[in-house]
């Protein structure tokens, strides 16, 4: 699965979290959840808790704190996407 | 320097089920903090959210002090956690204090919480504080009634509330920033705000 793939995919994880659903649908790399699609802290855990299940993947405590714009989520989730069983 | 760091949770916004798993809060509660919940005295969907409160309102005490950092709430550890006596809890009088770890840096925080809401502050020096419910549950609703909650209350003329680049809030008046730590929190229709004033 390629950045692009993943965007697509990450997008249907963010949906019920966003009211904006036209920024959403413009994000990019540099979008930043809670300033951007102003997303409130309390659901970034649910937002985590999807991505593992959307992408089948585990993301540990350290991964977890690096998911603030969609650019660091992408970067974690290929990396576990592409980590050796 | 002077700061204030607040966050409030609406209990009937959140993921009842879901809170419960551990594979929700572990993702910001550590077994170290894990141990100082108690069934018999605080509900764990309570618990949890108390922690991510106290966490998330370190976060923005720190940021305004630090304006790198970057919310990373498995790195802010609750060290201690003192749940009011059970007579307290059921008036809705009594306040839940503790202390959280972010690096070589402690922090107090005081908590009040009800079956609606969890609502916390980070207690470090004369911090005035109010939660409200409002109608709307909107992104934009909740932001301009938290303002203007504060404007109400603190009745200075000519203030507006803007923004620090870094992203935390600023009281300006004549075009200026004036010294006075403020944060807003807002969560479904429940907003609370706290500021400190210097002596």
């Amino acid at each position: 699965m390629d950045r692009k793939e993943i965007l697509v995919e990450l997008k249907k994880v963010l949906t019920p979290y966003t009211e904006n659903k036209e920024m959403l649908e413009g994000i990019n790399e540099q979008t930043d959840l809670i300033k951007d699609l102003k997303i409130n802290s309390a659901n970034l855990v649910d937002i985590i808790i999807d991505a593992e299940a959307q992408y089948n993947i585990e993301i540990d405590f350290d991964a977890a704190e690096k998911m603030y714009n969609v650019g660091n989520c992408i970067d974690v989730i290929a990396e576990k996407i592409n980590k050796p069983a | 320097m002077i700061s204030a760091g607040n966050d409030i949770v609406a209990l009937k916004a959140v993921d009842i089920q879901r809170t419960q798993s551990p594979a929700f809060y572990s993702k910001f509660i550590n077994p170290q903090e894990f141990a100082l919940y108690h069934p018999n005295e605080i509900a764990l969907v309570n618990f949890v959210w108390l922690l991510w409160s106290a966490k998330e309102s370190a976060y923005k005490y720190l940021k305004r002090i630090s304006p790198e950092l970057i919310f990373a709430p498995a790195k802010l550890v609750v060290q201690q956690l003192n749940i009011p006596r059970p007579s307290k809890v059921a008036e809705n009088t009594g306040y839940y204090q503790g202390k959280l770890s972010a690096g070589s840096t402690t922090l107090s925080f005081l908590s009040t919480m009800s079956h609606e809401y969890i609502a916390t502050i980070i207690d470090q020096g004369d911090v005035h504080w109010k939660v409200r419910e409002i109608e709307a549950s909107d992104y934009e609703s909740q932001s301009k009634a938290v303002r203007d909650f504060l404007l109400d209350d603190l009745k200075m003329p000519d203030i507006t509330v803007g923004k620090h680049p870094s992203g935390y809030p600023v009281l300006i008046k004549d075009g200026k920033e004036l010294d006075i730590a403020v944060s807003f929190a807002h969560h479904d229709r429940y907003i609370s705000y706290c500021y400190q004033i210097p002596k």
